[in-house]
């Protein structure tokens, strides 16, 4: 199953790439990704999936375009 | 009195006079500081109906009983007057040294009252009160300004001034500092120069009083140390706040074409990572554990300072996607002393309105450089273009009439930020209930609202935190004037500043006792709009009509469609009232000025209009 996922902020620097697109073993949750992608999963973040939010436990569909971003609060 | 130096600066410009005033430990206690100091002694000494840029404003610049002492981020300072742009109380913070340095020289505050007859420079250095001539700097940029003062004064001082923007009175100057910030949006910098104000200069050499110095130092210094480590913890200040804008084009929250599109395919080429790659260098406020800016070389090779606001609103806003452009664009409102969210607001309505038909001009989205020559008129209010548009977008929409008004991104005047809220209900409220007009500055609930509401919600719970975020940032972080970003960005906890306010103030308050004096300045600056605008509804709460347009929304993605409903977002904001207390106008009730302790204020307004 292929999906896109797309790093804001920090997390591109923790995970080493912006933006890929990536092969998955098999059904993968939002929350089971984070540390897929090289991310701490301890880590606050907040998942999007095209375009709307989602639970950790949610699991990903093929041609999903997932974004983590660190929870930003607008400055 | 420990915690606050118990003294006011009044400085009157018209007779060049001064005169050091002591406060009460009632008035410290009740109004804290910052917005607090400033909203009461506006209220009290303004009358309504006043000429913003007559020489009956005043302008206050306030600071908090923990500024210019040694913790996260305390190098801030309020300034506030009447605003020309909105009609009524106005104010900005901005990192300066003038936090510390007026504090040592033995003020809270400082009141700039009359009209001084030259340009003039204001020089106090602790109970000295100097009026130089600014004749040399008058028409020059900030940056010019800046250099001159460094040459001209002694080292180790604090310095506020403006650029052409304030001088010429456009409606959105602002106020800079000696570190390259920017605060006041609502003209605050046009009250300084129709003042005739280039710039104040602070220097103090006196210890700031504290209750508890060496409590006061170690909590400082200790919490300097864990909100920096906070910051390299987490990575932020690698994008700063530049990372929001590669975020809300993913979520449909960006600001495109004046607000008419959510999204851009070329988003990325603005976005933090570019600046991150671009940047040459990072400057903070002073006592800064994280700089929310980064600097680039613009398109003409000079040094440019970027945060989100600015690539938001004179990037996408404006449909320029090239990075260069975008530093140019935001070198000349910071030199001009322009606000860069009502700057980028007001091009991209001027673009938007010449596609519309609603006005004629040869500008276009994505023309950088026609924006760089209209900024320039704008500052200089040269021609009749750029007399119109230095006086903001609701001023523009009526002139130019034709339904403009609907696309015109204003709330009470003052231009929305960078975040298109067309899909996301709260931050329209938060826009339309904000204190001083449109802005982010005092509630920012989009995370939420994607993550732990559901987007489309117009329930009590958004309404709810934009309240909880109106105390910790409009109030909390106001009253004591520092910087929110500690807590916001990466966690520095809030239980902190009680406990610093506590050691200068040898007072022991809670988090709660800070709402309550939130709420105090909230019921206030509610009472100088209604005293200014009696006639007042419930609709000036009410963000752009654009954003209730379905013809509008967007024509494809998540969003499709989606735009606010009137019918919800009213009920949205009733949630807001009911659980403020505010009546159906959205004006503090008697019962809960009586509450607050402005029983006193209450009987004031009711000259001009009727509570509930």
């Amino acid at each position: 199953m292929k999906i896109t996922v797309k790093l804001i902020g920090p997390l591109i620097y923790d995970a080493g790439f912006s933006e890929k697109e990536i092969e998955l073993p098999g059904p993968v949750t939002a929350g089971e990704l984070v540390p897929l992608v090289k991310l701490d999963k301890k880590r606050p973040v907040i998942i999007t999936r095209n375009g709307k939010a989602v639970a950790f436990t949610d699991f990903l569909r093929e041609g999903d375009r997932v974004v983590i971003s660190h929870i930003y609060s607008g400055g | 009195m420990k915690g606050w130096t118990g003294y006011i600066l009044r400085v009157n410009l018209t007779d060049k006079t001064w005169k050091k005033e002591a406060f009460t430990e009632e008035f410290a206690t009740t109004w804290v500081g910052g917005r607090g100091f400033a909203a009461k002694i506006l209220f009290d000494e303004l009358r309504p109906g006043i000429d913003p840029l007559g020489p009956e404003n005043k302008l206050v610049v306030a600071l908090g009983p923990i500024s210019g002492i040694p913790a996260p981020n305390t190098g801030k300072a309020v300034v506030a007057a009447k605003s020309p742009l909105t009609g009524f109380y106005g104010d900005g913070n901005l990192g300066t040294h003038v936090s510390s340095q007026l504090r040592k020289a033995g003020y809270d505050a400082l009141i700039v009252e009359g009209v001084a007859a030259r340009p003039t420079m204001l020089y106090i250095e602790d109970d000295k009160v100097e009026f130089h001539s600014a004749e040399e700097v008058w028409g020059k940029g900030t940056y010019a300004t800046n250099d001159w003062i460094y040459k001209t004064y002694p080292k180790n001082l604090g310095v506020l001034n403006i650029g052409q923007g304030g001088e010429n009175k456009v409606l959105y100057s602002v106020i800079r500092s000696m570190e390259g910030r920017a605060g006041g949006r609502p003209g605050m910098g046009a009250v300084m120069g129709s003042k005739m104000l280039k710039a104040i200069v602070v220097k103090g050499t006196k210890v700031i009083p504290q209750e508890k110095p060496e409590e006061m130092k170690q909590l400082g210094y200790a919490g300097l140390k864990e909100a920096h480590a906070l910051d390299q913890a987490s990575g932020w200040s690698k994008q700063s706040t530049n990372a929001v804008l590669a975020w809300c084009n993913e979520v449909n929250g960006l600001p495109v074409q004046n607000f008419r599109k959510t999204t851009h395919p070329e988003a990325s080429k603005i976005d933090g990572e570019r600046l991150n790659d671009a940047r040459i260098a990072t400057y903070g406020c002073p006592s800064c554990t994280m700089h929310c800016g980064i600097t680039i070389h613009d398109q003409e090779g000079r040094e440019s300072e970027l945060d989100y606001e600015n690539i938001g609103m004179l990037g996408s806003n404006l449909n320029v996607f090239d990075l260069k452009q975008v530093g140019s664009l935001n070198y000349l409102c910071d030199d001009y002393g322009l606000d860069t969210i009502s700057a980028g607001s007001v091009l991209g309505f001027y673009a938007d309105a010449i596609e519309h038909g609603a006005t004629t001009g040869d500008f276009k989205f994505g023309d950088a450089e026609q924006g760089k020559v209209l900024l320039g008129q704008i500052a200089l209010r040269e021609g009749k273009v750029g007399n119109l548009l230095a006086d903001g977008t609701l001023r523009m929409a009526k002139a130019w009439g034709k339904d403009s008004i609907n696309y015109a991104m204003q709330v009470k005047g003052l231009e929305t930020a960078a975040y298109n809220c067309k899909s996301i209900p709260g931050q329209a409220l938060a826009n339309g209930v904000a204190a001083i007009g449109g802005h982010h500055r005092e509630a920012w609930i989009i995370t939420f609202e994607l993550k732990n509401s559901k987007r489309e919600s117009y329930g009590p719970e958004k309404a709810a935190k934009v309240i909880e975020l109106q105390r910790i940032r409009g109030g909390l972080f106001e009253l004591l004037v520092a910087c929110r970003f500690p807590w916001v960005e990466v966690g520095y906890s809030l239980e902190n500043y009680p406990k610093f306010f506590n050691a200068v103030t040898g007072l022991n308050w809670t988090l709660e006792d800070f709402w309550k004096a939130a709420d105090r300045g909230y019921a206030l600056i509610k009472l100088h709009y209604l005293r200014e605008f009696p006639n007042t509804t419930r609709k000036d709460d009410y963000p752009p009509a654009v954003w209730f347009d379905k013809a509008n929304a967007d024509t494809e993605g998540p969003q499709k469609g989606v735009a606010l409903e009137y019918d919800k977002y009213d009920s949205l904001l009733q949630h807001y009232y009911d659980q403020r207390g505010y009546d159906q106008r959205g004006i503090p009730t008697k019962d809960l000025l009586a509450k607050l302790g402005l029983q006193k204020e209450a009987a004031e307004v009711e000259k001009y209009a009727k509570l509930s």
